[in-house]
């Protein structure tokens, strides 16, 4: 068996990749372990409306929960700025004709599900049930081996798209330095709940009170739903997420609004607050996503910039694979060149941000600090809105 | 030197959100087939960061004696 490529993780970043060197007339295999994509939902959902355009996804109401209008930034302090675009640009975001939202909170489940299926539309054959287990070389080729449903397949391919998210075994396989520091990755939790009001804003809450190292969260989830979660750096606290989260639901400044709180369902992951790899490709090998550590070093949000570099990784590949050139590392530079102008300067940029607010030593300063941060970023003024 | 544990994961609390293997320093393959880290292989490195960064605390270890370790 044999393929253009294969993409070992069908997430966002990989059915971008999947769905758009399909549509260019190349062979995709897109292999996926999970029976169900998206699922356990490690992530709270919310991404930009800009950022699904400019990756070709419409947004429809197969995978939306409910669309966003702005931004509520808290400290439990007393500091509170509400960056509301239905009352900044009332003629570009609202619920009127003409109007749009300004993101959306989507249900992972239905979304990871709706990009294989543009994917799988697109030309691309999907496994799933399929294990990616290790690789070998061939010539300039590599020959991949899958164990989809307890057989073991073995798929030649010129290249291996890594897009099996933070854990991502592929980049281990080719010995690209993938480990995360323990006190850049967020260990968060969250639960969907019925009984909470919300009123189309993310509201995130700053603070080493509520979530050392991290923030919390209470955002819309549709149906009258809501999820209430925070992440925290487990090196700046002595006790876990579970701990921090039942003290904001129970015994916070927020807690009178969580009084009638209904739990629907438990969630959690780990979110890398971390700068992205300094390397992304090997030979044969590109990683993407949350697999190259595409994820925003501030907010922890990892779908617009997943979607990106697969769009990055896809244009990229779209020129190598009929050029002629060979797969090694030398030639698949370009692509983390390429994600580096498109995004990735901006990335390292927001990680010099975070790294100095997290290097105070007077916690009230560096509270203060990334409050100030997080509600300068999300203001329309912000220099990173496109990531 | 630490000495290599075998990790324990009460199921009943885990959420397989998978922090667990983001943050293990081990090479690829030291996982269980519940996408948690290995639970019936020596940890050689013991390094405990999988405990601490679980956000239900329910991963424990047991201190494995050298004779105990079938890869010795």
């Amino acid at each position: 068996m044999e393929f253009d490529i294969v993409i070992v993780g069908a997430g966002p970043a990989g059915s971008t990749v999947a769905r758009k060197v399909a549509a260019a007339g190349f062979s995709v295999l897109i292999v996926d372990k999970r029976q169900e994509l998206g699922s356990p939902i490690q992530c709270s959902g919310a991404v930009s409306r800009h950022a699904l355009l400019e990756n070709g996804v419409e947004p429809d109401t197969e995978f939306i929960h409910e669309p966003i209008y702005g931004f509520k930034i808290m400290n439990g302090l007393g500091g509170e700025k509400e960056i509301d675009y239905r009352k900044l640009k009332p003629n570009v975001y609202g619920t009127q004709e003409g109007a749009n939202p300004l993101g959306y909170v989507v249900d992972r489940r239905r979304f990871d599900r709706y990009l294989l299926t543009q994917a799988e539309r697109a030309g691309a054959k999907a496994w799933l049930k399929a294990e990616a287990i290790g690789y070998e070389q061939a010539g300039d080729d590599v020959i991949i081996s899958i164990k989809h449903y307890n057989k073991i397949e073995r798929v030649k391919t010129e290249i291996i798209i890594g897009a099996d998210g933070l854990r991502s075994q592929v980049g281990k396989w080719a010995g690209i330095k993938t480990h995360i520091k323990l006190k850049e990755l967020a260990s968060c939790l969250q639960f969907v709940v019925d009984g909470v009001e919300t009123n189309g804003l993310l509201e995130l809450i700053t603070g080493s009170q509520t979530a050392p190292g991290g923030y919390g969260w209470v955002f819309p989830k549709g149906n009258g739903y809501a999820e209430i979660g925070l992440g925290i750096i487990a090196p700046y606290t002595n006790v876990n997420a579970q701990v921090h989260l039942d003290r904001f639901i129970k015994n916070s400044f927020l807690s009178h609004r969580f009084k009638n709180a209904r739990l629907l369902e438990v969630q959690g992951g780990g979110v890398p607050l971390a700068s992205p790899l300094k390397k992304q490709f090997a030979r044969n090998i590109i990683l993407v996503g949350d697999a190259a550590r595409h994820v925003n070093p501030i907010t922890g949000g990892g779908i617009h910039t997943a979607l990106s570099g697969g769009t990055v990784a896809a244009e990229f590949l779209i020129k190598h694979l009929p050029s002629g050139d060979d797969n090694s590392e030398k030639n698949l530079a370009e692509y983390q060149d390429n994600w580096l102008e498109a995004f990735g300067n901006q990335m390292w940029k927001l990680y010099d941000v975070k790294k100095k607010i997290f290097k105070e030593k007077d916690i009230t300063i560096q509270d203060k600090k990334l409050f100030e941060t997080m509600g300068n970023y999300f203001s329309p003024n912000s220099d990173y809105k496109k990531i | 030197m630490k000495k290599p544990v075998i990790f324990d994961i009460g199921w009943n609390a885990c959420i397989n959100c998978g922090a667990c293997i983001a943050v293990c320093p081990q090479p690829a393959g030291f996982v269980s087939d519940f996408d948690t880290i290995a639970v019936n292989t020596p940890c050689e490195i013991a390094c405990m960061k999988c405990e601490d960064i679980c956000p239900v605390s329910t991963i424990s270890h047991l201190v494995v004696a050298a004779q105990e370790n079938p890869h010795k």
